[in-house]
């Protein structure tokens, strides 16, 4: 059974949210509808400033749950998909590998914003049943963006001395993913360099500049850019996918075709996982005699253990928000610490990407292949409330330490795995060869092809945003099991993973072909793109023909948006002033419109951003939610 | 032959704080020897079994030494040696 919460109700206006929430109102619709909420849709008109639903169990009083733009004490101001993207410099760092700064083409923080909403609520309602008097909670969609971009901002603004990866040439047109000679789009992933070499050194590249390439794949995750030499490039062109697909074979090099979306959207089994939502919950026996842990402070999730065991990104975000929310996160690092904790840029002895998700958490250091320290971790778990990993898929049971392992110690655990590829056990993991990485699942699920085809360029984007959000997925699926365990008295397993975090995203797109859901796909901007001008860039989000109209009468444009040379006139005139003065000129004239941030250091300028970032040695992005 | 080392920010509590440290020796394994020498508890961090850790990134004038000899990679004087722990992400 797949439904957690199917005895609690959600209220809002969700067929009359104003357009700027439209496409965070459709996909909390998708997650709420998937976790087997009753929905009740009123009639009333939304406010254009912000949307607003209640979340109510049958045993607490209705959380009133608040969605901004902008974060901030007034929160106040228009605010869309790709005005926040630009602002919040999420453009930028998509920007960074195509050379070209522009929006994601996705709806990308509305469904970050929407999954940190209904979490809230959720995260409410469990604060009531632990005593607390917790009636309202607030997410903006600025502070889900800035969430997103947190370890970018680390990077950004660390005041030390940078240390950075040999410099690579900076050539745009070289970055993954790569062309066949058939014309074939893909992604190669490997964590190792000696599969790397193998691959070139069979294509008759030297070991130089294999390594030159390695040097600039490694900087895809930390950078967002991968300067491949060109030699690398025209080597792959020669020889069709098939062939290459085979040498990937012959040196363990992984290998994924970018999909379309359409393959995905028209295969049964995807459509089935679409319909059953990110997460696979499967709930253990209730026992009435379980303890109930009260909160220890004002937070949600306060007095209750979570114990984690994840490395890279995913799953430390999911229980860095769960230590938001709260909870105290019981880190499990091996002997000597996690290597990451050396990755560069480094302050005050640990590196800030790394302090960016893990600052509030509370270390063990424990050797989990052996049976000592797999004893240590089961003790762990017989005491906590929730056990959260992101092993590769199998290493549970190989370490004794799966679900039947840990729920047999304490039943009311709620045992979350942050996976890959699967999300129901073992049965539909893709191929164990093929990491579960953010780049090869935006390439399999069809979530690159949509960047492409919205920006222009080859493939997905370089910004880990399916690590991001399969990390709020997760911790939104852990929150969803807490609340279910208060109220029905069972522990549970939850499973989600990138891959679900990519369905989510493109739950549109299944929609649009399925029409399961009772709400409408929102419809696309009529006119979302960046602008040079005198003076830096600026985002224009036209969400509908009014406000084109808008623009056009603002600019004196005297045009019609389809007439040959509009896109041209409008790019001339916006050369006149500069990007602040613009801005200031559209926004009074009720045009979406936003200074693009280019370098992430200038964030804390934005007084509308303020309220989420805590300057210090590196500037750190705060909790999304308030309470009250 | 002298050798320039530059040591991430991680390691320079085991060098005295220090960035940059002149070394002798004609391979990276050389030069990692001396330094523990100098400077125990160093070598652990950089070297495991026969091979550079999976987490540390040893370039040679830019290039990693994965994709030369590894720690058998030979030295030039003034040769430059950057040691950087890896960027991960996934």
């Amino acid at each position: 059974m797949n439904k957690s919460l199917n005895d609690c109700t959600i209220a809002g206006p969700f067929q009359h949210a104003a357009a700027p929430f439209a496409a965070t109102v459709f996909s909390l619709f998708y997650q709420f509808s998937t976790l087997g909420l009753k929905i009740a849709s009123s009639g009333d008109q939304a406010a254009d400033e912000m949307f607003s639903f209640a979340f109510k169990t049958p045993h607490t009083a209705p959380v009133n749950c608040v969605v901004t733009g902008w974060g901030g004490c007034n929160h106040a101001g228009m605010a869309t998909e790709n005005m926040i993207q630009a602002a919040c410099g999420l453009m930028s760092v998509h920007g960074r590998s195509s050379g070209k700064i522009q929006s994601l083409g996705l709806p990308y923080v509305s469904t970050v914003t929407a999954a940190l909403a209904l979490q809230g609520g959720i995260a409410a309602a469990l604060g009531q049943l632990r005593g607390l008097a917790l009636s309202h909670s607030h997410v903006s969609m600025s502070a889900a963006a800035l969430l997103s971009a947190a370890q970018y901002i680390a990077d950004a603004t660390v005041v030390t001395p940078a240390e950075n990866l040999p410099p690579a040439e900076a050539r745009h047109s070289t970055a993954p993913p790569f062309v066949s000679a058939d014309g074939v789009i893909f992604e190669f992933e490997t964590l190792h360099a000696d599969p790397w070499l193998r691959f070139w050194m069979q294509l008759g590249i030297s070991a130089a500049l294999a390594g030159k390439g390695w040097t600039a794949f490694l900087l895809r995750y930390a950078k967002a850019v991968a300067p491949i030499p060109g030699e690398l490039i025209s080597a792959l062109a020669k020889l069709t996918y098939l062939q290459i697909s085979e040498l990937c074979a012959d040196s363990g090099l992984s290998i994924c075709r970018v999909r379309t979306i359409a393959e995905r959207v028209d295969n049964e089994q995807f459509k089935s996982e679409w319909l059953k939502g990110p997460w696979t919950f499967d709930f253990a026996a209730s026992c009435q005699d379980m303890p109930l842990k009260p909160a220890s402070d004002s937070l949600p999730l306060s007095g209750l253990t979570v114990i984690e065991s994840c490395r890279r990104i995913q799953g430390p975000l999911a229980g860095h928000l769960l230590a938001l929310l709260g909870a105290d996160v019981i880190r499990i690092e091996p002997p000597g610490g996690d290597p990451l904790r050396g990755m560069p840029p480094v302050s005050q002895g640990c590196s800030v990407r790394f302090d960016a998700l893990n600052r509030f958490k509370a270390i063990r250091e424990i050797d989990i292949k052996s049976s000592v320290g797999q004893e240590e971790i089961t003790e762990l778990a017989r005491h906590a409330d929730v056990f959260l990993h992101n092993w590769a898929p199998g290493k549970a049971a190989q370490l004794n330490l799966d679900y039947s392992d840990l729920i047999r110690v304490n039943p009311a655990l709620v045992y979350a795995y942050a996976a890959g590829w699967a999300t129901d056990g073992d049965a539909h993991v893709r191929s164990p060869a093929m990491p579960g990485t953010d780049f090869m699942v935006q390439a399999y699920s069809g979530v690159a092809q949509k960047i492409s085809q919205a920006c222009g360029t080859q493939g997905g984007t370089l910004f880990t945003i399916l690590d991001v959000l399969g990390g709020v997925i997760a911790a939104q699926g852990i929150t969803a099991a807490l609340l279910n365990r208060q109220l029905s008295r069972a522990g549970a397993r939850v499973t989600s993973s990138l891959l679900s975090a990519a369905t989510v995203l493109c739950s549109g797109d299944f929609q649009n072909r399925h029409r399961f859901f009772d709400i409408a796909v929102p419809a696309k901007s009529l006119l979302n793109q960046v602008f040079g001008t005198k003076q830096g860039k600026i985002a224009i989000d036209c969400y509908d023909s009014d406000a084109v109209q808008r623009l056009i009468d603002a600019l004196s444009l005297a045009m019609h948006p389809k007439q040959e040379n509009f896109q041209q006139r409008l790019s001339e005139i916006l050369q006149s002033k500069t990007a602040v003065e613009w801005v200031g000129i559209l926004l009074q004239a009720d045009v979406p419109a936003a200074i693009v941030v280019e370098n992430l250091s200038n964030l804390h300028s934005d007084s509308r951003l303020q309220s989420n970032l805590e300057l210090g040695s590196y500037t750190k992005v705060t909790s999304p939610w308030s309470f009250q | 032959m002298s050798i320039t080392v530059i040591i991430p920010t991680i390691l320079r509590p085991l060098t005295n704080e220090q960035k940059r440290i002149d070394m002798e020796g004609a391979k990276v394994s050389e030069i990692i020897d001396h330094m523990e020498q100098q400077y125990p508890g160093i070598k652990e961090k950089l070297v495991a079994g026969e091979s550079a850790h999976r987490f540390i990134n040893i370039y040679v004038n830019d290039n990693d030494i994965r994709f030369q000899d590894g720690l058998a990679t030979n030295l030039r004087d003034g040769d430059i040696v950057t040691i950087l722990p890896a960027v991960a992400g996934g």
